[in-house]
């Protein structure tokens, strides 16, 4: 069969694919043996630690370290100056300047100037943890403070404080389609809206961590809880070594959701290792992570949007202003997301977008799972709601009439192109919720409300992205897999093995899969944007069926007969008249000097670069279409919300593991509901109030009700069996079902995120009490 | 400073190390005798990451100095699989993907363990309850509460560890 | 994570305890369960130059129940205590409230001395002792004094113990025959540090209130006792009572902004307050 219909079979064919299999990695880590980055190391390993800004922007007068250097334990305190390229530089795609495209810097350790609370300025490097209070204490620092900027809207006043010389507009992106002005003017009703979304943390439960040490080759090894290997790029030209003397190992990884990302420990590592020739650790402490790892971009989103009477919903006129912080990051990649997925999974003649991104001295904010796409969902689907209000229709009737088709495109031009069941997806969690819940005590009124989403899955099509896989088989009829896959926690390498196990019939158990290892497995790209399993899936699914037909061919040839009467199923090839066991064909080949594994690059869609006035015909792959529903109750004393029953569908194309998308959808909504209720960080006046885990609430198993998953399977997604990803769509919806379900409890629509029990008091106090 | 001598039976093993009294049993384990399965997470005693039992109690290993526990016994997750293999519960959380990134699971498998041991859990939102000391980011606790549930009346709740 | 280093040393009684924090001074504490402690330690909001443990001190685990008195040694677990058949019976106001706190490992632990010699001004325990009326024996080696719960706070924190004086028994009186209780808190989780908390005592006779005790917590500088309605509460008729619930603040005093503005905390506790005064009086009755 060709790689095509392999990859559209029906679900009824599949043996392994599809199948509630048990993950590979699960009794190791139910058994506690999982080496995470933290607990591996070589002996003798030293211990690093940054020191950071304890201010929020000022310049560095004087750093002294001398008296930290002579602690008895402290083997280094290394700066700025010891670093080879202390500028690290990163592309922000897209912003038009005069002399070429833009780039951002900023220090991997701070010599002049400190912009964010927490910037590292200094490393200590000591034979045991139980010097660093000391060594801390002992480094003295002297700031000059400079007055600091913490609000997206003052920053981008005339006499703004500048957080970086370049200015503190950091990128903009403009959508422009139909005529947003026309549309306001023949609309029956005009909605606008400001909603604002916070800034969170990942708040994984493995902090930051890895180890380091300089191997007999003078290669620098890492081993990190990372997303991406291929850091060892960045690691290198930061060290201002060849690339291939660092390496870098990604093992079992406790959560990333971004947040491992970009580079955390890694320069620091290799600087330790590089500067004392030690062997070193560093595990941040959670307190240093809530305070100074990126954060997501807190949004502040204008809609004014406009309808008919007859439910078509004429077009949005957007203005999205996001925070940056103090670095760029991924900032303008993120604000990208956010333009382009900024109308919804609708189709919508008009819009008018405008964005930008902006700097200021509050923690930086990078990749955080949903990457933009995720606070605009709040926006237009509490704008959905309204309108549906306002015209007196069902909110999912509406939803469903102006959904997007295949043949439609996105205000930026992005055509759909594989089928939208958002539709099925509204009246799976409507059907699923059943009536409404009775309110629990006399205070209680309860109320329900959903949301829908559009998420990308894979990466922009003008990063050319790739996935390469070496798949080859044992002389023993088993299985062995190389692929560079950074494993976070949903199962991507299990799911390799589940696809070449469907592929070649080889058993899981005779399956073993190496990844995370820049130097020793083939590059399969970044464990983010939701395309591990689209990209390595892929490259493992067409290497397997390439394999596979080379291996035919082989016994077709040796047997005289045709390729097409042969099959491989069950561990055998098999033909109408004989069978040979996997181990036989590998010897059949092995003895006629053929090779028994494949080394295969799987290429995603490419399109041209985004320029600011984005207007083109493709920017990302393809999109996951979900819709949540939440039943809410609202303590109309105390304001407090409780989320007692949620529902959640997504057209997932088809689940590899159903058991580990439906995880994921579970996972990925309760961690929706805490950036809806809960969590936020605080910083007041460049401050960071909630640097602990008794100050930064994320959900408890009380604080959820369970989370009933819907699986559609539309087959139609571009990843291996029609696949689309999962990994982040479900924390688009919650934040705005949960919002819809409190104004259907208590007639008041809240704007702001986190909804905290003092936000629905105040508007429960300004506006009329429910009777 | 010099060393204290410190004994504790883990997993029914003695163990005994010198090491600074300050040490938390968390850091004594990891450091002195590599012992992996216990976590940090927070070192607040908030996210449950470096839960062990002590006499059979749950307690956050990251809370309490190892010298305090000096001639204790103390059960981390290895400590959970019998002779025949792993526990009900450990069975329960690999068939229903209750560990995703699994940083979370040993302390949440130990929170569990002592929950059903108790008999006290009729449902779900005993379950919940149960377990809203142990933090997870990636389930959802919606695999963990069906790998609790699916034990509870299975499984004769016990209380020696 | 990275404490800075300090000393231990284990005794095997209170008055070995008190001897040496007077002899090391200052930068020695005691730690029993260590729960609150330690997390300060953890990430450096606090140091130590010596610890001195008495988690294995004996004799302090336990509680007695007599007709007069429910005794309760300073080194008994919150875990034990919501379980004591004594308290769960005698003393339902504190099971209730230790319920609250934290989660079933700080519990494991953490000890009721503790609590109290913290004084965390919104902690469950000193709200419901100094309603109960609790009385704590407090030991400086061979010195000893009964100090009533409520002179013995201070303020956030801070208590009347001096340096080497340990909390060795919590006393209260039984729960009168007729009385109810009721324990309501605001906490943005189950189990986190309450931002109101509420614990009240009533007892009902011949159809009116014969006895009520109310006090509130989280409005900063530890337990309040609302005095104005407890006085203007006795001899009011059940259905009544709602209508007093104005006088409840009126002894709040100043509530300053915290994470919650002033208005929400004082009115969140007069929710709490309201509704725990409301549980008390139902339960009162129901025992009639």
């Amino acid at each position: 069969m060709a790689s095509e219909e392999v990859r559209r079979s029906k679900a009824a064919d599949l043996k392994v694919v599809n199948q509630p299999v048990r993950r590979r990695d699960a009794a190791e880590k139910v058994a506690g043996t999982t080496r995470f980055s933290g607990d591996i190391g070589p002996h003798g390993l030293v211990h690093a630690r940054l020191v950071r800004s304890v201010v929020a922007h000022a310049r560095l007068v004087s750093r002294d370290v001398s008296a930290a250097k002579a602690i008895d334990g402290v083997i280094a305190v290394l700066l700025g100056e010891d670093v080879p390229n202390n500028e690290v530089w990163v592309d922000v795609p897209g912003q038009e300047t005069e002399i070429a495209a833009l780039k951002a810097s900023m220090q991997v350790l701070a010599t002049e100037r400190v912009r964010y609370q927490g910037e590292p300025i200094a490393l200590i490097i000591a034979e045991t943890e139980d010097v660093f209070a000391a060594a801390e204490q002992a480094i003295e620092i002297e700031y000059a403070e400079l007055p600091g900027v913490f609000d997206v809207q003052a920053a981008l006043a005339d006499d703004a404080p500048l957080v970086h010389d370049s200015g503190n507009l950091l990128a903009e992106w403009n959508i422009s389609r139909g005529d947003v002005e026309s549309a306001f003017a023949a609309a029956d009703v005009v909605v606008d809206g400001e909603y604002y979304s916070q800034a969170v943390d990942h708040a994984y439960l493995e902090p930051e961590a890895g180890s380091a040490f300089l191997n007999d080759e003078g290669v620098i090894t890492l081993t990190v809880a990372t997303q991406v290997v291929e850091h060892f790029r960045d690691v290198a030209k930061i060290l201002g070594v060849p690339h291939s003397k660092v390496r870098i190992l990604a093992p079992y990884v406790g959560g990333g959701f971004g947040g491992k990302e970009d580079m955390t420990v890694e320069p620091y590592l290799a600087l330790a290792v590089y500067r004392t020739g030690r062997p070193v650790r560093m595990v941040w402490t959670r307190q240093e992570s809530l305070v100074a790892r990126a954060k997501r971009h807190p949004m502040v989103m204008r809609y004014r949007t406009a309808a008919m009477a007859d439910g078509t919903v004429l077009g949005h006129d957007i203005d999205i202003t996001a925070d940056s912080g103090a670095h760029a990051f991924l900032s303008a990649l993120v604000l990208l997301y956010a333009a382009v997925t900024a109308a919804g999974p609708y189709d919508l003649e008009h819009v008018r977008l405008r964005s930008r991104v902006v700097y200021t001295n509050n923690a930086p904010c990078s990749a955080f799972r949903g990457f933009g796409g995720m606070q605009v969902v709040f926006a237009y689907e509490s704008q959905m709601s309204r309108i549906a209000q306002q015209l007196s229709m069902d909110p999912g009737d509406i939803r469903k009439q102006n959904a997007l088709r295949v043949g439609d495109s996105l205000p930026v031009g992005q055509p759909i192109e594989t089928e939208v069941l958002l539709g099925a997806t509204i009246d799976a969690v409507r059907a699923a919720a059943g009536p409404l819940p009775v309110p629990s005590h006399a205070d209680a009124a309860v109320g329900r409300g959903f949301a829908s989403n559009i998420q990308p899955y894979g990466r922009l099509v003008w990063l050319h992205d790739t996935a390469t896989a070496w798949i080859g088989f044992e002389h023993d009829g088993s299985l062995a897999v190389r692929i560079g896959v950074q494993d976070i926690g949903a199962g991507q390498v299990s799911a390799l093995a589940q696809i070449a196990s469907e592929v070649l019939s080889v058993g899981m158990e005779d399956i073993s899969v190496h990844f995370g290892d820049s130097a020793r497995t083939p590059r399969a790209g970044t464990t983010t944007a939701t395309r591990m399993l689209y990209m390595s899936g892929n490259a493992v699914h067409d290497g397997c069926v390439e394999l596979r037909d080379h291996l035919l061919g082989i016994v077709a040839r040796a047997r005289g007969v045709p390729v097409e009467r042969l099959a491989m199923v069950d561990g055998l090839v098999r033909s109408a008249d004989f069978e040979l066991s996997l181990s036989e064909v590998v010897a059949l080949a092995v003895r006629g000097g053929e090779v028994i594994h494949v080394h295969h690059t799987f290429f995603g869609p490419t399109g041209p670069p985004a320029i600011t006035d984005l207007a083109t015909t493709r920017v990302l792959p393809d999109f996951t279409y979900g819709t949540h529903l939440a039943d809410v109750e609202v303590d109309t004393r105390t304001g407090l919300v409780r989320v007692l029953r949620y529902v959640a569908c997504h057209d997932v194309g088809r689940a590899i593991n159903p058991v580990t998308v439906e995880g994921q959808i579970a996972g990925g909504a309760v961690q929706g509901i805490g950036q809806a209720l809960l969590e936020e960080v605080v910083v007041r006046d460049g401050v960071n109030m909630t640097g602990g885990f008794f100050q930064y609430l994320i959900p408890t198993s009380s604080d959820v009700p369970d989370i009933e998953t819907i699986v559609l399977e539309s087959g139609e997604g571009l990843g291996p069996f029609g696949a689309r990803g999962i990994g982040e769509p479900p924390i688009g919806p919650p934040a705005a079902a949960v919002a819809n379900a409190i104004d259907d409890a208590i007639g008041v629509r809240l704007t702001r995120l986190p909804m905290r029990p003092e936000s629905v008091w105040e508007a429960l106090s300004a506006g009329e009490l429910p009777s | 400073m010099t060393g204290v001598r410190t004994t504790i039976v883990v997993n029914g093993s003695d163990i005994t190390r010198s090491g600074p009294a300050h040490y938390s049993l968390l850091r004594w384990l990891r450091d002195l005798a590599s012992v992996f399965d216990v976590k940090y997470g927070c070192g607040e005693g908030v996210c449950g990451a470096c839960t062990v039992l002590v006499d059979g109690k749950t307690v956050s290993s990251c809370l309490v100095l190892a010298v305090q526990v000096d001639g204790r016994r103390i059960t981390t997750l290895a400590g959970l699989a019998g002779a025949d293999g792993p526990s009900a519960l450990q069975e329960a959380f690999i068939e229903c993907g209750a560990a995703q990134c699994g940083f979370c699971t040993p302390g949440m498998l130990l929170a569990a363990t002592e929950a059903v041991a108790s008999g006290e859990l009729t449902g779900r939102d005993d379950i919940r309850s149960a377990l809203h000391g142990n933090l997870c980011r990636c389930t959802g606790y919606q695999a963990v509460v069906d790998a609790v549930e699916s034990v509870i009346g299975t499984v004769e709740p016990t209380r020696g560890f | 994570m990275y404490v800075r280093p300090f000393d231990y040393l284990r005794v095997d009684s209170l008055e070995a305890a008190s001897q040496a924090l007077i002899e090391q001074g200052p930068g020695s504490w005691v730690i029993a369960g260590g729960q609150s402690l330690m997390p300060l330690l953890n990430v450096g909001l606090a140091e130590v130059d010596i610890l001195v443990d008495i988690s294995r001190v004996r004799g302090y685990a336990d509680v007695t129940y007599t007709n007069e008195l429910i005794e309760i040694g300073a080194l008994a677990t919150h875990r034990t205590l919501e379980k004591d058949a004594a308290i769960t019976t005698g003393a339902p106001l504190l099971a209730a409230a230790i319920g609250h706190i934290g989660n079933v490992r700080v519990r494991n632990v953490g000890t009721i001395g503790g609590s109290v010699a913290h004084n965390d001004p919104a902690g469950e325990v000193p709200l419901v002792l100094a309603v109960l009326g609790a009385t704590y024996r407090l030991d400086r080696g061979v010195d000893t004094r009964s100090v009533a719960a409520a002179h013995f706070t201070k303020g956030s924190f801070e208590t009347v113990l001096s340096r080497g004086e340990l909390v060795a028994t919590v006393s209260l009186p039984p729960t009168q025959l007729g009385s109810g209780w009721g324990f309501h808190e605001f906490a943005y989780r189950p189990g986190d540090f309450a931002v109101a908390a509420a614990a009240a005592t009533a007892r009902i006779q011949d159809e009116v209130v014969a006895d009520l005790h109310l006090g509130v917590t989280g409005l900063g500088g530890g337990p309040l006792r609302c005095r104005s309605f407890e006085e203007a509460a006795l001899g009011a008729a059940p259905a009544d009572l709602a209508g007093l619930e104005h006088l409840i603040s009126s002894d709040f005093g100043y509530v300053a902004d915290s994470v919650e503005s002033s208005a929400y905390r004082s009115h969140l506790a007069t929710v709490m307050a309201g509704r725990a005064v409301a549980d008390a009086v139902r339960r009162s009755m129901a025992a009639a």
